[in-house]
């Protein structure tokens, strides 16, 4: 199950940070596809864009890398509740638009929903049952003598 | 609690590097300058799905808005947003600003001084330049036509074309509009 965890935390990392690099490039374009959405007043639309571009890179890493992961995945929790509740209400409204999430042209679809979805439950997954491990912990036996209960290992 | 404290931390610590990743962006957002939806302002996006379809407007062949576009008989105007026509657009094309913004007026203007306006968007599936040929109709002008084939059309004729923002919009960041 920690194995499972850890691949599951460094494959989200890993797609938040091909997300944010894509974006970075053309940051103005992503702005005006979050525009599209009508979630941010207009004037808050383009800080919100790069607010959001950063804190996927910032996910990224600490994903990856296992640092604050907790914590990381309680905002990836937030922000692809955000995405997928976004995409769900601009498509029921019959709003015709882009997607965002990987910069380019993807058209937003049922879809892409699900995508986040499932993202979604993995950030769950992680903010609920933690991180894991890649490796397994040193045996118990061997550790348990100068270890307090209380030094976790987490984040 | 302290996962609360540390994703507080991650996301002001994000904003601030996305703001920063910002700066060093080839295509930044304009922080300063709002950001409207293409159905607010007018421009670059198709159509809502759902919504009823603009009228029709009447079409115009490429063959022939290449002649009266070569004999100057006509004007055109481009719907696109304004990256897509500072990348390349009909020659002496009036880039349409977003109704209601001040160059507005200054853009019809142009226009009318033409017996006929031609209007194009950047898709042939596109209702755009339907929806800003009525919106010109609405404003007086009196022959309005819709490019038949959009700007791909244009270009795969030859078609005279430039590049470079218009006027209204020369400062890059107005493309975000």
């Amino acid at each position: 199950m920690n194995l499972l965890l850890a691949l599951f935390r460094i494959g989200l990392g890993g797609t938040f940070l091909y997300a944010a690099g894509t974006k970075l490039p053309d940051m103005a374009a992503f702005a005006e596809t979050l525009a599209n959405y009508r979630l941010v007043p207009p004037s808050l639309v383009p800080v919100a864009a790069a607010a959001v571009i950063g804190v996927e890179l910032a996910l990224g890493l600490l994903l990856v890398t296992g640092r604050l992961a907790r914590g990381a995945a309680l905002v990836a929790t937030g922000l692809l509740a955000v995405f997928t509740l976004g995409l769900s209400q601009a498509l029921l409204r019959g709003i015709d638009l882009r997607c965002g999430c990987f910069g380019g042209n993807e058209s937003a679809t049922w879809l892409t929903v699900l995508r986040d979805a499932g993202m979604l439950a993995v950030a769950l997954a992680l903010l609920l049952r933690g991180p894991g491990r890649l490796l397994p912990r040193r045996s118990a036996a061997a550790s348990e003598p100068d270890r307090a209960p209380s030094a976790a290992t987490e984040g | 609690m302290r996962t609360l404290a540390e994703a507080a931390l991650i996301v002001a610590a994000g904003a601030l590097l996305g703001l920063a990743g910002n700066v060093a962006s080839p295509r930044p957002a304009a922080l300063a300058r709002p950001v409207h939806s293409a159905a607010e302002s007018g421009t670059g996006m198709c159509a809502v799905a759902g919504a009823a379809p603009a009228a029709r407007a009447p079409r115009i062949a490429v063959e022939e808005a290449k002649g009266l576009c070569d004999a100057c008989k006509a004007g055109f105007a481009d719907a696109r947003g304004a990256s897509e026509f500072a990348a390349g657009h009909v020659t002496n094309a009036v880039h349409l600003p977003p109704a209601g913004h001040p160059d507005e007026a200054v853009a019809v203007a142009a226009l009318r001084a033409f017996p006929l306006v031609i209007v194009y968007d950047g898709d042939y599936t596109c209702a755009l330049a339907d929806e800003v040929a009525h919106r010109l109709k609405r404003e007086g002008l009196p022959d309005v036509r819709v490019l038949e084939g959009a700007w791909p059309a244009w270009v795969a004729a030859g078609g005279a074309g430039a590049s470079g923002f218009c006027p209204a919009c020369h400062d890059p960041a107005e493309a975000h509009r």
